[in-house]
């Protein structure tokens, strides 16, 4: 690897390595420096009372590490189990501390070598997904790739923001059981 | 370069607390002086000498000053007084600040910087001026004459080695005079000049010891003979007498040995000790007098040494030193901690690395002792057991290591006891004990505050002032006990004060006055005291600089129950208050109760369980206000599945209920099933559960499964919000 992207930088070229993965049959991707490693779905501890997008502990050995599910954080339905389902154990950088997490994500592609000029601007007409999120977008073959911005995805605030709805969401589920 | 200013400055904190510590040991016990003065230098060279390498040339040159001063100090105890003392510690303040703002920019610091270094300036002119006037003769003391051969090998001069300059470096260290040889080859015909003849003896009188001669010689130590002898406790060349008697040849062929020098000396004293002269007195005639008295002043004598230093014990120390035996082993063992200093600096991110691989070693082991178990093989339940064996060894160095003695913590009142018991007027005497007692680290961390606040309330609220505590027959100095011990699995700390103590009907009229209480309510003596942790409870009749804001107690608590522990107030009118913390011993290893809730395993700790039974479902479902009666008790409950939203299907027949207490209130929790015992290593969740605050953590179990770990407090006080919320 490390020899063709110095063959490329001969090129003139600054490559970046990303590591694609897919939600509900679109494709993302992430820095590869982000990415710690890549685990089978593991024992999943849910803790009560927190937002849907938590879907609780695991256990990465002997260090608890929080799990996101991926698809319930950008408004898609919860992941389902399939054999492709991974774990991407990534590094982010949250309030100025470095803390490692487990994100859910349907099956994990490939890592692929991008070179900065390949990578487009997201287009603002179709913003499905706030923009801040997307670092750019990059076309392989016939589909396009959004390379995501991962400290903005998982930092606090916006985790909060997501929170508070889904606070909201439990409360009803809680008013309806309350009346049933 | 941010890294090493923050090694700069976590060293220059420990030297900080390092010259503190000694100087409250030297307003105390002054007996042992020399030592503690030599630590004191010592360590404010070494923050000079750190803070100029890191730039911070302002605030080493601020420091040149003070060190100046103790260079003097260190030579002449008796020049110690408490104005220098108090200079001492007003200037570490002023140097803790500027190590911060090490360009002196804020206005603030250069009026401080400027005052305290002409306070220096002035008491190092007036010690110069007594220093010359009196004690002459005693800065002298510490010197000492040595005899240096110095033979270098013929062929040192291929080296490149110039002998002379070795000669002057060694000049440098006091004074000397240098005697010269020449081998007789020398003026033969056979004359080399690329060969060295020459050989030296120098008479050295100096203070700074045998190993500073040495480090002079240490790049030819190899290529030339060194000899050095201690000729003379004392300086001799300050001694006529001596100089008539060295040969007046120069350049002799032979070079005197040290022997005939030691001759030279001894023609008429009968000891080169110095301290038998006193006892020869009567029997030397009038005429040699004279000369003895001069002797006695170059060799002066331990005995007149100390005679300035114990008549200023009495005039410094204020703040009686009825237990001197105290202090004298807390200065042995400031000592003793430097000659055992074999330890070495760790970050605590590699200590807390440490410890969850550790504690995922204690979960690994648990399941090969569980394979081993099911799978019996002997050879492999030999390699089972010794894995056990050096994984619990391993396990109790690794957590030994994140435990600090709370004396770390003690020595910071030393400090704040003094400034305070000054500015409030109070005579204080301060006591710890126990001090060596362990505690986890981030526990001794969250202590200092709580503990402050407990000792300034004693002093600015127990303690009565001098004439008050006269009149009540009471000594004029107060006593505040700081002590620390074991029992059971917890650490004891109590803080205990010989003061006014707490008047109960005071209390009472406070919190009525504050609707805290109302009037038909009957309390105990004891939760009369613990009214003082009610928020915005203060008895203070008026607001002082010190405390009585009435944030305190409240405040203390809270910290305390943050921690796992609990807090306990003991008071008699007239004797005293005492305040004593019960805290676990570590943080990370907590006693708990396991439990299962719908296939999740939940850990309450066992501090906070009063008792378990079962019940049938069918008893509790239909109740409408949620209360159970337990043993002729109405206690308010919860169930687990209900208050987290798991769903009430497949529910057991037959619930456990687990009565948790947590501040005098106790509630019910209706859990699935009991596993058993656990001993939880607690693990944070992590940021994204913060909300969660009912959940203190996560831990591992034996299969690699987590449990989390509730906070029982948190849950009934989430109940209870939510109580009132709905009525």
């Amino acid at each position: 690897m490390s020899v063709i992207s110095e063959k490329e930088a001969e090129l003139d070229q600054v490559m970046h390595s990303f590591l694609s993965f897919t939600l509900d049959g679109e494709f993302f991707a992430v820095d590869v420096k982000k990415v710690i490693e890549i685990l089978e779905v593991p024992a999943i501890t849910k803790i009560p009372l927190a937002p849907k997008y938590l879907s609780g502990i695991i256990n990465l050995r002997g260090k608890v590490l929080p799990l996101v599910d991926t698809k319930v954080k950008f408004g898609l339905e919860p992941v389902e189990f399939t054999v492709d389902t991974c774990v991407i154990v990534m590094e982010i950088k949250i309030e100025d501390e470095t803390i490692q997490i487990g994100t859910l994500v349907d099956s994990v592609l490939e890592v692929m070598e991008v070179a900065d000029n390949a990578i487009q601007p997201s287009p603002s007409v179709d913003a499905k997904y706030k923009l801040e999120f997307i670092r750019g977008m990059y076309r392989k073959d016939d589909d396009f790739i959004l390379l995501l911005n991962l400290d903005e995805v998982f930092s606090i605030e916006e985790m909060n923001f997501l929170q508070d709805q889904n606070i909201e969401q439990t409360d009803a589920q809680d008013i309806k059981e309350q009346t049933k | 370069m941010s890294n090493l200013r923050d090694v700069y400055l976590e060293e220059a904190e420990e030297l900080f607390k390092r010259i503190e510590e000694a100087l409250l040991l030297l307003e105390n016990s002054p007996e042992d002086s020399s030592s503690l003065i030599a630590d004191v230098f010592r360590s404010m060279h070494t923050l000079k000498g750190n803070s100029g390498m890191f730039g911070l040339t302002k605030v080493a040159d601020f420091l040149h000053n003070l060190e100046t001063l103790y260079e003097k100090v260190r030579s002449d105890h008796s020049l110690l007084s408490e104005d220098i003392i108090e200079c001492t510690f007003k200037s570490l303040d002023h140097v803790k600040k500027i190590i911060y703002d090490p360009e002196i920019e804020e206005q603030e610091n250069i009026d401080e910087n400027q005052a305290l270094t002409d306070e220096i300036l002035k008491i190092l002119k007036r010690t110069e001026e007594v220093s010359i006037d009196l004690h002459s003769i005693e800065a002298l003391s510490g010197m000492v004459s040595y005899l240096v051969f110095f033979q270098p090998k013929h062929d040192v001069f291929e080296d490149g080695t110039n002998p002379i300059l070795l000669l002057d470096e060694l000049a440098e260290l006091g004074k000397s005079k240098v005697f010269s040889h020449m081998e007789s080859k020398a003026l033969s015909d056979s004359f080399d000049p690329k060969v060295c003849y020459t050989s030296w003896n120098i008479v050295l009188v100096t203070e700074k010891g045998l190993d500073a001669i040495r480090d002079v010689f240490i790049f030819v130590e190899d290529s030339a003979m060194i000899e050095i002898n201690e000729l003379f406790d004392g300086d001799i060349l300050a001694d006529q007498e001596f100089h008539e008697r060295l040969p007046e040849v120069d350049l002799p062929s032979a070079p005197l040995s040290f022997d005939d020098f030691r001759s030279l000396i001894e023609i008429d004293r009968p000891s080169a000790s110095g301290d038998t002269e006193i006892e020869v007195i009567p029997e030397t005639t009038d005429s040699s007098t004279e000369e003895k008295t001069e002797k006695t002043e170059s060799t002066p004598e331990p005995a007149t040494k100390k005679a300035p230093v114990e008549t200023k014990k009495t005039s410094t120390s204020t703040s009686s030193s009825e237990e001197p035996s105290v202090y004298k082993n807390k200065v042995k063992k400031l000592f003793d901690k430097n000659k055992t200093a074999s330890s070495i600096r760790v970050s605590s991110d590699k200590l807390n690395e440490l410890m969850n691989n550790v504690s995922e070693l204690v979960t690994t082991q648990a399941a090969l002792a569980l394979f081993t178990k099911n799978n019996f093989d002997p050879t492999l339940d030999a390699i089972s057991d010794n894995v056990e064996k050096l994984t619990r060894q391993l396990r109790d160095i690794s957590f030994g290591m994140t435990l600090v003695q709370v004396d770390n913590l003690f020595s910071r009142f030393q400090r704040v006891i003094r400034d305070l018991s000054s500015q409030l007027g109070k005579s204080v005497r301060f006591v710890t004990e126990g001090g060596d007692t362990e505690l986890d680290k981030t526990i001794i961390e969250n202590l200092a505050d709580p503990l402050m606040h407990i000792i300034r309330n004693s002093l600015d609220h127990g303690i009565e002032t001098a004439e008050e505590r006269v009149k009540n027959g009471k000594p004029e100095t107060g006593t505040i006990k700081l002590m620390s011990y074991y029992s059971g699995a917890k650490v004891y700390i109590r803080v205990e004060d010989d003061g006014g103590g707490m008047d109960p009907e005071k209390i009472r009229k406070k919190a009525l006055e504050k609707k805290l209480i109302s009037k038909d309510d009957n309390l105990s003596e004891k939760e009369t005291f613990d009214l003082i942790f009610a928020p915005g409870f203060s008895t203070a009749a008026n607001v002082t600089d010190v405390s009585g804001r009435g944030v305190g107690m409240d405040v203390v608590r809270k910290n305390i129950l943050d921690l796992r522990g609990d807090i306990q107030v003991e008071s008699e009118l007239g004797v005293g208050t005492s305040i004593t913390l019960g805290l676990p011993l570590t943080l990370s290893v907590i006693d708990g109760l396991l439990i299962k809730v719908k296939g999740t395993h939940f850990i309450i700790p066992l501090a906070e369980i009063s008792k378990c039974f079962e019940l049938d479902r069918k008893e509790i479902s239909n109740e409408f206000n949620s209360v159970i009666v337990l043993d002729d008790e109405q206690l308010p409950y919860l169930d687990l599945r209900k208050e987290f939203n798991l769903g009430m299907e497949d529910n057991p027949e037959v619930t456990s209920v687990i009565v948790v207490h947590k501040l005098g209130t106790k509630i019910g929790v209706c859990v699935d099933s009991i596993e058993g015992e656990y001993q939880a290593v607690l693990k944070p969740v992590g940021k994204y559960y913060r909300d969660q605050e009912f959940i203190s953590g996560a831990t591992i179990l034996g299969d690699g499964s987590l449990a989390l770990v509730l906070d029982a407090y948190k849950i009934v006080e989430r109940k209870m919000s939510k109580q009132k919320v709905t009525a």
